[in-house]
């Protein structure tokens, strides 16, 4: 028998007899968050607006998150231990945690709730009210990503976790904010804690001690879970969740060659829902996301083939560290001024120079620490602007678009210095944009219209009148 | 007070006492605040350890804006206005810049300064935002490598003997002002706050042993005065930061009425209540008293044992008001500001008054406005 949702979940991927198994799950999962019969007229539309949904995989990614939202929203009832980790986090605990017990679930709450609340149902402003509401106010430039996490307990719309794995190595207001679900819900908390030492051009040299200590802290939080959630880590853990990303990792080598065609084959707004799954989600949201990836490839070589895309052919290239998570307006707006985006952050790490990791390691978490610090992903200012300058190489950009979350200190670090990094050493025109890339009240895509649009202008000069894209 | 005199006269001349330790091959190492560097590790190879630690002037908070987004800190962009604009002459005269990185506004200080001003020399090293095992050895190699760098660039080996000493001299200067500040738990002795913070921000600047001097008569002096305690709510301030030059705060509440008893601050006032041991490893004995035994600032995590440290204190001192005075951007102390209250309550049954600094002159009536309210609910 259908019910009021099953349009929408057929647009986001799900098949007939998917919502017919499911049914129970969704209805009490819609229930807690509150999603309505009326809700659904304004979801469709706004999915159809926003994402390219005549591409299956794009369907079947909304849907990854949506069985990721139900699974998130239903795992107390269900029995399930659940851990909640921040964003964006060294993902091989959580992986590990996930892959050594189907009764613990793990994953990242605020970033489900916003693409899913947000770019679903276009419901977010509620929960991220409830956030400013219970602990973290607006005016103060706190984080708006965990705005939604604290507002999605506070309503009772997620459940509140048995633990907290805090990424104590990247920001302080991600651990500070755990310190506060602790003391209001009284959960513990594990921190695994490190320190962005390094000094501006040390990358991608790193000192052993890094590895030691952020590994170091890994092994013990894990001993932690072990603890807290009454499981025991399997010896295999740690190979079995790598063998599982391999999959998504290859997928990805697949998108970033897609990606240098002209026309670029999609938009990075669907990119960005792929890109921020692999980093959100450790179970059924990831693995349905990487069997929609392999679907989206094959469509996207059909593009390819065909020589359409997204935007017109010769279209000047930018690359953007990610799309916006809640509000894909903003992301779109850059395509809407004649952009092209073929690079973002995740298909820089994938496509830039490997740095090779240094040294031997035996631990999980030393081996992890290891990997990361070369990765350059949590190693300091210096080694992300870096990235983006290889990845502007292997993409021929024309320009960057440089936004930094002004709400992140982590990101917003970059604010002035990874423009003049970038123009000096690349040549391109870069635009230094102020966002907030979990919340769209404030930083509108209107809001920013202006400084894009005359930014494209700018590019799209450069490139009439000649001027060489860097090769 | 003669001592804060004769202290207000050396800090007069200490420019250009330095200019002339810098000519006769004497080495100044500036760093950044937080109290996580050992100045011990300075001193024993003959350097002099300076602290930077002025901020509270809006303008120089704007000229940083050429170089970062105003989202962070306002203690932390003034740093970065001071080295930027030159403006601040302790940054143009040391030789070595030290930063002890602790939370992300002192890494956005250290790589905004790192991009920018390639002339200044930097060493950094990263302080750990947990208590534990690891995180004390991880400390510990940071100072071992400061250390070593600091043997370099002085010329001179930091042998035992000479790390004895100085942190026989560090120890002393600790002990004076906890001499003092324990003074204030009585009533009986008048020890204004503003004297102790002038004090405080004096010592990171000064010669350590003329300090230790100034300190000395100090407590003489207040021992002597036959001053007899002010009548008003005993208060105490805490925050991340009290910069030399930030002393709005101070001043509004002394103009209500209110006597500060204590200062909590990680920036701006010197950890004073630990001991370095003398024996054994002088590393390790570093390592322990700076980062282990301290009471960690509010970008620790969990934050729990400062604020444990807080009501103790209430208790201890006899407090009838807590003011919470938080820059804006700084989240670690933005985040606790809204759970502490509760514990406070819980434990104290008193109320806390939060207040939010940009370092703006416009905020001074609000302020005001605020603080004689809660002095005066404190009073009925
Ligand atoms: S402030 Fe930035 S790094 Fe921290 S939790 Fe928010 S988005 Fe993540």
């Amino acid at each position: 028998m259908s019910n009021y949702y099953d349009g929408l979940l057929k647009l986001c991927g799900f098949e007939d007899a998917e919502i017919e198994n499911e049914r129970p799950r969704i209805e009490s999962s819609f229930e807690k968050l509150g999603i309505v019969p009326a809700d659904m007229e304004r979801a469709n539309s706004w999915v159809r607006q926003n994402h390219d949904v005549s591409l299956e995989g794009v369907r079947k990614l909304l849907g990854a998150w949506l069985q990721e939202l139900i699974d998130l929203v239903l795992s107390k009832e269900e029995g399930k231990k659940i851990v909640y980790f921040g964003f964006p986090a060294i993902l091989g605990p959580g992986l590990m945690l996930s892959a050594s017990s189907e009764d613990v679930f793990v994953s990242a709450p605020d970033m489900v709730l916003d693409h899913t609340m947000g770019q679903i149902f276009n419901k977010l402003t509620p929960i991220l009210e409830s956030g400013e509401a219970n602990g973290l106010p607006p005016g103060h430039a706190l984080c708006s990503l965990w705005q939604a996490k604290i507002g999605g307990i506070a309503s009772g719309m997620i459940p509140v976790p048995d633990l907290a794995l805090a990424s104590s190595y990247f920001c302080d207001m991600g651990s500070k904010a755990d310190d506060l679900v602790a003391a209001q819900y009284e959960i513990p908390v594990a921190y695994i804690d490190g320190v962005m030492d390094s000094k501006w051009g040390e990358f991608p040299e790193y000192l052993p001690e890094r590895v030691h200590y952020l590994g170091g802290q890994i092994n013990q939080a894990l001993e932690k879970a072990e603890k807290v959630l009454g499981i025991k880590i399997a010896p295999d853990a740690w190979e079995r969740s790598q063998k599982e990303s391999r999959g998504f990792v290859d997928n990805l080598l697949k998108l970033l060659e897609l990606m240098k065609s002209d026309p670029v084959p999609i938009s990075v707004v669907e990119l960005e829902l792929l890109e921020a799954l692999s980093g959100s989600s450790t179970g059924r949201g990831i693995r349905e996301g990487t069997k929609a990836m392999s679907i989206l490839v094959e469509e996207l070589e059909e593009r390819v083939k065909a020589g359409t895309g997204i935007t017109e052919k010769r279209a000047p290239r930018v690359m953007m560290a990610a799309g916006h998570c809640s509000d894909p307006r903003v992301t779109h707006l850059i395509e809407e001024a004649g952009l092209a985006v073929p690079l973002t952050m995740v298909l820089s790490w994938i496509g830039g120079p490997k740095i090779e990791p240094k040294g031997d390691y035996d631990t999980p978490g030393e081996k992890m620490a290891n990997y990361e610090l070369a990765a350059a992903n949590f190693h300091g200012t210096d080694a992300s602007i870096k990235l983006f300058e290889w990845g502007s190489k292997v993409m021929k950009l024309d320009g960057v678009i440089a936004h930094y979350l002004y709400n992140c200190r982590p990101a917003a670090t970059t604010s002035h210095a990874q423009k003049k990094y970038l123009e000096e050493k690349t040549g391109l025109p870069v635009l230094a944009l102020e966002i907030d890339n979990f919340d769209s009240r404030s930083y509108s895509a209107d809001s920013m219209r202006t400084k894009v649009e005359t930014f494209a202008e700018l590019v799209k000069a450069r490139k009439r009148t000649g001027y060489k894209s860097l090769t | 007070m003669k001592a804060l005199d004769k202290l207000e006269k050396h800090l007069k001349e200490r420019l250009s006492e330095l200019s002339k330790e810098k000519e006769k091959g004497h080495k100044i190492i500036g760093y950044a605040a937080g109290g996580y560097l050992p100045e011990e590790l300075v001193l024993a190879c003959g350097a002099i350890p300076l602290c930077f630690i002025q901020a509270g002037n809006n303008s120089i908070l704007r000229r940083s804006g050429a170089y970062i987004c105003r989202w962070f800190d306002p203690f932390w962009r003034s740093q970065i206005g001071f080295i930027t604009s030159g403006k601040d002459p302790y940054y143009n005269i040391v030789d070595l810049i030290v930063v002890p990185i602790t939370d992300n506004h002192v890494r956005a200080f250290s790589n905004t300064v790192g991009y920018y001003t390639p002339g200044k020399e930097l060493f950094v090293f990263g302080v750990p935002h947990v208590k534990d095992k690891l995180a004390l050895d991880y400390y510990l190699q940071g100072i071992n490598r400061l250390k070593k760098t600091l043997e370099n660039f002085t010329g001179v080996e930091m042998t035992d003997s000479r790390l004895q000493e100085s942190i026989g001299l560090c120890n002393r200067e600790r002990e004076l002002f906890r001499e003092i500040s324990i003074m204030r738990k009585s009533g009986n002795h008048m020890v204004n706050s503003k004297d102790f913070v002038a004090l405080n921000h004096g010592s990171f600047l000064a010669d350590k042993e003329f300090m230790i001097d100034i300190l000395e008569s100090y407590i003489q002096e207040v021992q002597d005065s036959s001053m007899l305690p002010k009548d008003g709510p005993r208060i105490l301030l805490t925050g991340s930061t009290l910069a030399r030059g930030d002393s709005k705060v101070l001043d509004i509440i002394e103009d209500c009425g209110g006597i500060i008893v204590m200062e909590e601050f990680a920036e701006g006032i010197r950890p004073y209540w630990g001991r370095v041991r003398v024996e054994g490893d002088l590393m390790s004995n570093l390592a322990e008293s700076y980062f282990m035994d301290r009471i960690c600032p509010g970008w620790f995590r969990p934050g729990t044992e400062r604020l444990d440290f807080l009501v103790n204190l209430v208790k201890e001192y006899h407090i009838k008001g807590l003011v919470w005075y938080q820059l804006i951007y700084r989240e670690s102390y933005k985040v606790e500001s809204y759970f502490f209250p509760d514990m406070l309550r819980k434990e104290t049954g008193m109320n806390m008054l939060t207040l939010e600094s940009e370092y703006d002159a416009m905020e001074t009536g609000p302020m005001k406005t605020r603080i004689e309210t809660y002095i005066e609910t404190m009073r009925r």
